[in-house]
């Protein structure tokens, strides 16, 4: 079974998801809005993490809070807290990414009384051993925190079970691109964005289990085939809200084989060694994969990182995806070209918002771009 | 500039000139550095600075070198070089101003000197992370990252702590660069003169409670200056004493900044550089003082959580809480006990483009100042560096159109 | 006691008669490239049309971006003011004022006195101004002044997303394109701008117990007005003399300025 129906109604109606969930199992909804956030602590008190995305439909009323020269990302999902589309949430976290973010969590804080509030304030710095200590302080805190939020106690037990979850869920998902990446003809990009996207929706013990089935799918299809002959994409940037896009730069003679997305193989990248301190070990993964522009952990980790996964990933070029009005990508973005330049990689950046649904501009220009790239042979 | 009335020129001092003539010694030993064997240290306006100058290192700020270039009129062909570069037009004018400058060594003084270490406090704003890390690729040097958490509603213990760490931290990377430790009673006493030259910058600020006002914000934007650049030393200390004497002198005289005072008014959030001499003659011109922000303020916040005998052991808190880096309604709150204090009839609000921790909340500061004190607020949409993002025309009515509201409101009563 | 407001905007220029507080006439103009002439024309017909001497009338009010370059004008005040005495003018029970321009929108709040006790402007974004309108009208081949009419004809508008006047031009195209029916794409331009002064206006706090009235040009669009409506969720009062209500209120003002 592919369970691919389910993750499609997951993510075109996350909310009537959620709603369902917290019928059927009297779980507590929390949303969160950064791969950054410790979902196993919230898993371990018995409660969903529930990412929120931004918005599908128009801004209106955070305009009331938020200038035009935010993202839409921000921007979107203070509308979706204001509109009463997300009233179902228990409480929402927010772990420190960017300023955006930062002002969100207080105008949220301040209008939005849905549930509990908690920041959760991590390290900017992931580099240094006085950074790692204080990432534990508030993953230790955040445990009380919401501990205290749920009027429940959370135990390293249930962190530990937590953590075996999304270990599954992330080797599951790994397996799965692993495979796609071999043979992109065998799953559409669509669909391997609707499968990541839904993990962060779906309720993570079920998750764990179709996920499985979804990757023991997909590596019995995978017998016997060949390797395609596309022009192989790399994606890069924090996160890609329209689908349409994965289709498009199919349609254009292209395949997506990996990204760099927040909302992509950063959420996977590494396994958490639960060890003696759970804690501790969630900590460290988050101080180990691969760095969020919004964070610092050298000065150009991350260009090696995406050269390396072009040259792994035998792609063709690398496309940019970057949000209108994100800081930290758009400071990252002319020394990693730079860089990918001076490798040899081609690459192309488009500007996306929200509110502007991908259409013909984009896909003429990821049409020009494939056809200026050689083809894999 | 704000003409101010000297009474005699031979008594007083002209503290403008005198201002002028201590920022361009500095400059230019800044840019002589090399030659006097003194290590140059690029440091963020919110960045701990004391120890720099208790070790003899000469502190440059590429925010003030960015208010320089606004004010000089040169940040649009700065910002469209770093466009050219490859940086977004929405990034902050300061980063984009800075970083094509130093690739041309272009600016109002020819360029910032190199510097031999980056010293990048995010107290500010998570823009400077980014703008520094550019910075260290292009210069090759050492970066120093002090991170201090947001208190969005608290001051934790593991906050202290991690910021305490890297106080520790930060001393040994100078004592790593410059080869030699630091001297510990040198570092008290430039602890004691910075704590003394805040509070004489509060003081100065004080001086704007007179009727009429012997200050207004504009002023306020160019004598801020020593106390972000020289904090710690004698230098800014004397000069502070020296203008609020003066000021004080003036105020007890009745001496008002502006012709005919009959508003004042409370500017938030960083200057528009390239207007300021157009801003304040607009707001003259309909009788209104300035005469207080929450940007200057920002540079004597701090002193509650000072201690003047332990720079080291109080820097963790008071690098920490200032005003950006705390939640949108304790911004509130200062706002308020702002407008209290120094009598506002209304609040201007810079909605600056290139700053989002200061300006993404300001909606909300607005509807709180009306439900607490039922006094109108001004959005002024503009840019602090980046003349392509403002409209005269448009700011002129706004402006009218706001002054016009506040003396109906006060004629009505 | 004869008062003269003249209202320069950026297209057209207008000016109003009034004696006490009566409005006597209304007169209308391009401005052009020369505002003063424009001004000029305007004051010059005024007083021709109703026997009016220039030393009869008491003063005169110029509002408008080019209220600058009213030389004669005794006193120059923004369009905020005016409107909204302009609008309590023509009814008194008036609390709060929508005024779609050529190129700017804003919203104001009206205190006890008819005086402006809070207000808002959009002049930075053409989304959601009169122009917008005009290029769409243009784009979609339908006469301006059809154009609201044109809106309520629509069974399912289409949703236009687009922050910016230029891209949502390139949405209606793919709309086209699409198939989409006309009447459609136009409610969805008229929901667009409706959403965008809406969300300004809400923006300032205005609610249905305001009383508010829409002024300026794009006021006369009835398609503009419900869909306003629709976007507030209360009704929204619209004067015939609608496009008149700056230089009505600049020479309502005329009268106490002096």
């Amino acid at each position: 079974m592919n369970h691919l129906e389910e993750y499609r109604r997951a993510v075109s109606e996350p909310s009537d998801y959620a709603r369902q969930l917290k019928k059927a199992s009297g779980k507590k909804i929390i949303g969160y809005t950064c791969s950054y956030t410790p979902e196993e602590v919230i898993m371990a008190a018995g409660a969903h993490p529930l990412r929120l995305f931004g918005t599908k439909q128009n801004i209106s009323l955070a305009d009331s809070h938020l200038q035009s020269y935010c993202c839409s990302v921000v921007r979107g999902i203070l509308e979706e807290g204001l509109s009463g589309r997300v009233d179902y949430l228990d409480g929402m976290v927010f772990p420190h990414t960017c300023d955006s973010m930062q002002r969100l969590s207080d105008i949220w804080r301040m209008n939005i009384p849905l549930g509990f509030h908690l920041d959760i304030t991590l390290p900017v710095k992931l580099d240094t051993a006085s950074a790692k200590d204080y990432m534990i302080d508030v993953l230790k805190k955040s445990r009380d925190d919401l501990g205290r939020k749920l009027n429940i106690e959370i135990t390293d037990e249930a962190l530990q079970k937590a953590i075996a979850t999304t270990n599954a869920i992330r080797q599951s998902i790994r397996a799965i691109y692993d495979i796609r990446n071999l043979y992109p003809q065998l799953m559409p990009g669509e669909d391997l964005y609707t499968i990541v996207r839904s993990s962060m929706i779906i309720d993570r013990d079920r998750l764990a289990v179709i996920l499985a089935e979804t990757a023991a799918d997909l590596k019995e299809r995978a017998v016997g085939a060949k390797p395609a002959a596309v022009k192989r994409i790399l994606l890069a940037g924090s996160m890609c809200n329209q689908p349409d896009v994965y289709a498009m730069i199919q349609e254009s003679g292209g395949e997506i084989v990996w990204d760099d997305f927040c909302t992509g193989a950063r959420y996977f990248a590494g396994l958490t060694d639960a060890g003696n301190d759970p804690l501790s070990g969630i900590g460290e993964r988050l101080m180990d994969r691969v760095v969020c522009p919004a964070k610092h952990a050298d000065l150009d980790g991350r260009a090696k990182h995406i050269i390396q996964l072009a040259k792994e990933k035998n792609a063709r070029g690398v496309i940019f995806l970057m949000f209108k009005f994100c800081d930290p990508h758009a400071f990252d973005y002319p020394y990693l070209k730079e860089r990918l330049d001076k490798a040899g990689i081609p690459l192309m950046v488009v500007e996306i918002d929200d509110s502007l649904p991908a259409g013909g501009q984009l896909k003429t220009r990821f049409e020009a771009f494939l056809e200026m790239l050689r083809k894999e042979i | 500039m704000t003409e101010h009335m000297q009474n005699n020129e031979k008594k007083t001092v002209n503290y403008e000139k005198q201002m002028r003539d201590i920022m361009t010694t500095y400059y230019i030993n800044a840019k002589t550095a090399r030659q006097n064997n003194k290590k140059v240290a690029w440091i963020t306006s919110g960045g701990p600075v004391e120890p720099l100058i208790a070790m003899d290192i000469i502190p440059v700020y590429p925010e003030n070198h960015g208010a320089m270039i606004g004010a000089s009129k040169m940040g649009v062909d700065l910002c469209n070089k770093a466009e050219q570069m490859g940086y977004s037009s929405d990034l902050c004018s300061y980063a984009r101003g800075d970083i094509s400058c130093a690739t041309v060594n272009g600016g109002p003084i020819g360029g910032l000197p190199e510097p031999d270490m980056l010293v990048c406090c995010n107290n500010i704003c998570g823009t400077v992370l980014k703008w520094y890390e550019v910075q260290a690729r292009y210069f090759k040097v050492p970066l120093f990252i002090f991170d201090t958490p947001i208190v969005h509603t608290e001051f934790s213990s593991e906050m202290r702590t991690y910021v305490q760490r890297q106080m520790d931290e930060y001393i040994l990377f100078l004592e790593g660069v410059c080869g030699r430790k630091m001297d510990q009673d040198r570092m008290k006493e430039v602890g004691k003169l910075s704590y003394e030259g805040q509070q004489l910058w509060q003081e100065v600020l004080d001086t704007a409670v007179n009727r009429p006002s012997p200050l207004t914000a504009f002023d306020a934007f160019f004598y801020l200056a020593l106390i972000v650049t020289l904090r710690g030393t004698q230098q800014a200390v004397d000069y502070y004493r020296g203008l609020r004497d003066e000021m004080r002198r003036r105020a007890s005289e009745g001496k008002g900044a502006i012709p005919r005072e009959r508003y004042r008014l409370l500017w938030d959030n960083l200057p528009i550089w390239y207007r300021l001499k157009w801003l304040s003659q607009e707001f003259a011109k309909h009788d209104a003082c300035l005469v207080a922000d929450t940007y200057t303020s920002a540079w004597c916040g701090s002193l509650k959580y000072v201690k003047e005998n332990d720079f080291i052991g109080s820097a963790a808190e008071s690098y920490t809480r200032i005003y950006l880096n705390i939640g949108v309604d304790q911004m509130a709150g200062i706002v308020l006990s702002m407008i209290d204090k120094y009598g506002a009839d209304g609040i201007v609000m810079h909605s600056n483009r290139s700053c989002k921790p200061y300006s993404f909340g300001q909606y909300d500061i607005q509807k709180i100042v009306e439900r607490e004190r039922g006094i109108p607020s001004l959005i002024i949409e503009a840019d602090m560096c980046d003349e392509r993002s403002f409209s005269e025309a448009q700011t002129q009515t706004r402006i009218d159109a706001f002054m016009e509201m506040i003396r109906a409101n006060k004629e009505a009563f | 006691m004869y008062t003269i407001g003249i209202d320069i905007g950026s297209v057209t220029a207008k000016g109003v008669l009034m004696s006490g507080d009566k409005m006597l006439a209304s007169e209308a103009c391009f401005t052009g490239y020369n505002a003063g002439a424009a001004a000029r024309k305007i004051f010059d017909r005024l007083l021709a049309d109703n026997q009016v001497r220039p030393s009869d009338v008491h003063g005169v009010v110029a509002t408008g971006y080019g209220r600058n370059s009213v030389p004669f004008a005794d006193k120059t005040l923004t369009e905020i003011m005016c409107h909204a005495a302009g609008a309590r003018h023509l009814n008194p029970a008036i609390g709060a004022v929508i005024d779609i321009g050529g190129q700017d929108s804003k919203a104001i709040i009206l205190g006890n006195g008819g005086n402006v006790a809070n207000f808002i402007m959009n002049d930075k974004c053409a989304a959601g101004t009169g122009r917008f309108l005009e290029v769409m009208a243009r784009a979609l081949e339908v006469d301006l002044d059809n154009f609201g009419a044109r809106s309520l004809e629509a069974e399912n508008p289409a949703k236009i997303s687009s922050l910016c006047a230029v891209f949502a031009e390139s949405e209606v195209v793919s709309l086209i394109a699409g198939g989409e029916k006309r009447e459609n794409i136009i409610a969805g331009i008229h929901e667009a701008i409706a959403s965008r002064v809406a969300a300004m206006a809400s923006r300032l706090g205005i609610g249905a117990a305001a009383s508010v009235m829409m002024t300026g040009g794009v006021a006369r669009n009835i398609g503009v007005v419900k869909a306003m409506e629709k976007a507030l969720g209360y009704p929204i009062s619209v004067s015939p003399h609608a496009q008149m209500t700056g230089a009505i209120g600049a020479a309502c003002l005329a009268s106490y300025a002096f």
